[in-house]
């Protein structure tokens, strides 16, 4: 999927702080990647990692006493952060729109569906509020919302939750944005519905052109939607590379980490792995690489400093000094069969 | 909302309330059929006689006052006085018809204006959050600091005598209760992810704050706002009272009871003679705002959630 064209959206040293009593969080820290057209770029991590925060930075939706404090987002050539709070109105909803995690507390309970749908193309395109409520309809259908017509009219505790999530996927499509930020868009659904939710994902990005950034802690939901993966821990990227890379071939211990963490049917297994320790506290990352307290192949140089994002070979980018170690340990029989 | 309509009307005060409001509101739109004006201004209360002492129900109404109408060609419905007359001949029973809807003006123009100014300052200040929440809650707390009925006073003493003035004074002092609750509301209510979601899809501030917020915060203020109704009256009647409020012989349930304030005891030997001047004008302050306590009262009980299923 790499090509030469200019990415949609390519973001630079994007540092985006956390200005607490307790002193300053560095959500995220330096974070580079790019989305091009029509692809998909899955940004993975545990909890607290910062890949939520990248996305409502993205979309600079951050609150006091967060603050997007340096890099660039250059989304079309331009750079958001340059943008004054009316022009990225403009821009929100209209170019880059976002799923939310819970569609549930993501829909306004004392509004109706189809209101909530024309609001957005209201906001963007000069239509009448008839004119909105018939594309409202039309867009339910485009998501299978069954029965359109009524449910237009319906609030949000009238639906189930994979038919909310459906109404949150039109309101995002409602203005036929060019990238669109899914913030753990199935996460709160059961199995079934999450398969018939990526599936309608797939299939409007492809009818509507349009690019995605996945943001999950569910490497399966990975598998099945993304092309590209930028994995995340502590405010940073560890690993940026394609997907089948990331499940074949993992060259950061934190990656190889969280894919022998899944359980797995094919193998015997007497006990499930898991990463040892926990995610750092944002206020003391340690010193050096800040997965060496939980990585099995740390050495002093690790506790010392920091290792760059360093390009492996085309299109394959870690963050990790033992890249030789992880690579042995590897051969030892570690495959995942995606 | 249904639910809610049919739980004011199932239980026995809150009906009691809507039956008291119902009585008031049928008064003040029947007001010029109950009591016909006789003069150019309907509010200006006419005189029976030039008495300077009040005089009980049945009173009839001078000759030269009846010679009077007719001679400007009004019709006078009732030539005596029904409930009695006040301190200088003015029609009691023609006060209270249209005391009403002085009540009624005075209560929701009042309420409905504080309202306004408090949910505006509120949502902004809750909504902008840090300085700008900072600089208007200050302002509130400024004017919370002062007491009510005294700034009330001391301003319509500024401005002049009238009900204008004396509503620009409750409502100059009487928004600062809804711009505290709704602030606190929508400081809650915009952490929601559905706030999140309608930035994210670029809804401007003000319509988050209109059509998102407000719709899911504003039910604590309209209870406020229903309990409000009587208290306003009641100052209003009490600057009346104390003689800053409406003009002199204005149909105005405050002014009536200050009529009465020299004659409340009664002559020597004769207490509580003149009753009926201070009775009745009392009587109708007292059930207004009774009813709209109960009304607000009950409201509260239905929807405060914390209490729901208990009544």
């Amino acid at each position: 999927m790499v090509n030469d064209k200019k990415p949609l959206l390519k973001i630079e040293g994007l540092k985006t702080y956390f200005f607490t009593e307790n002193g300053v969080v560095k959500a995220v820290d330096g974070v580079d990647f790019e989305v091009y057209k029509r692809e998909t770029l899955g940004l993975v991590g545990e909890s607290g990692c910062g890949k939520s925060v990248t996305a409502f930075s993205i979309m600079r939706l951050l609150d006091y006493p967060g603050k997007t404090i340096g890099g660039k987002i250059l989304f079309k050539d331009e750079n958001l952060l340059k943008k004054n709070n009316e022009e990225m109105r403009k821009i929100r909803g209209k170019e880059i729109a976002m799923i939310f995690q819970e569609p549930m507390t993501a829909l306004n309970p004392v509004l109706t569906i189809g209101y909530q749908i024309s609001e957005a193309l209201m906001m963007h395109f000069d239509i009448s509020k008839e004119e909105a409520m018939r594309r409202s309809v039309k867009l339910l259908k485009k998501v299978s919302m069954p029965i359109p017509e009524q449910r237009v009219n319906e609030y949000p505790h009238q639906l189930s939750g994979g038919m909310r999530q459906r109404a949150m996927i039109s309101m995002a499509m409602a203005c036929d944005p060019a990238l669109l930020i899914a913030d753990e868009p199935t996460t709160s659904l059961d199995v079934t519905i999450q398969a018939q939710i990526l599936d309608l994902m797939k299939s409007l990005l492809q009818e509507f052109n349009a690019s995605l950034i996945m943001i999950t802690h569910d490497l399966s939901v990975i598998a099945e939607i993304a092309d590209k993966v930028a994995v995340m821990y502590a405010g940073k990227i560890v690993e940026y590379t394609d997907k089948k890379t990331i499940f074949h071939t993992p060259l950061h211990p934190y990656t190889f980490g969280l894919l022998t963490s899944i359980p797995r049917l094919d193998v015997e297994m007497k006990k499930l792995n898991a990463i040892s320790g926990t995610v750092p506290d944002p206020l003391k990352f340690p010193e050096g690489c800040k997965f060496n307290p939980r990585c099995k192949f740390a050495t002093d140089k690790c506790r010392k400093k920091e290792p760059l994002l360093i390009k492996i070979e085309e299109g394959h980018m870690v963050r990790c000094w033992h890249i030789d170690k992880v690579k042995k340990e590897m051969r030892k029989g570690f495959l995942v069969g995606v | 909302m249904n639910r809610t309509l049919r739980k004011l009307f199932s239980n026995a005060t809150s009906l009691l309330g809507i039956i008291l409001l119902v009585f008031f509101i049928i008064i003040a739109i029947f007001a010029p059929v109950l009591a016909p004006p006789l003069s150019d201004d309907p509010y200006q209360i006419p005189r029976m006689s030039w008495d300077v002492n009040p005089q009980p129900p049945g009173f009839p109404m001078s000759d030269n006052i009846k010679d009077m109408y007719k001679y400007i060609g009004k019709e006078v419905k009732y030539d005596k006085a029904i409930c009695g007359t006040a301190q200088g001949g003015y029609d009691i029973f023609y006060g209270l018809i249209w005391g009403t809807r002085t009540a009624f003006k005075i209560g929701i123009t009042t309420v409905f204006s504080a309202m306004l100014i408090g949910l505006f300052i509120g949502s902004i200040a809750a909504y902008f959050g840090r300085w700008v929440d900072e600089v208007l809650m200050r302002i509130t707390d400024i004017f919370l600091s002062f007491p009510f009925l005294v700034a009330a006073m001391v301003l319509t003493t500024i401005l002049g005598r009238g009900l204008n003035k004396v509503m620009i004074a409750l409502i100059a002092f009487g928004w600062m209760g809804y711009a505290r609750v709704i602030r606190g509301s929508i400081l809650s209510a915009k952490e929601e992810t559905y706030v999140m979601a309608a930035k994210a899809l670029g809804v401007r501030d003000g319509k988050i704050i209109w059509r998102h917020l407000l719709p899911n915060t504003i039910f604590p203020v309209l209870i406020q706002a229903s309990m409000n109704i009587g208290t306003m009256v009641v100052t209003a009647a009490t600057l009346s009272f104390l003689g800053v409020g409406a003009p002199l012989g204005y149909a105005d349930w405050g002014q009536m009871v200050s009529f009465a304030r020299n004659w409340i005891v009664g002559a020597p030997g004769h207490a509580g003679q003149y009753w009926y001047s201070v009775f009745y004008p009392g009587i109708f302050i007292i059930l207004f705002v009774l009813a709209w306590n109960l009304i607000g009262d009950a409201l509260r009980d239905i929807l405060d959630p914390r209490l729901r299923g208990e009544l």
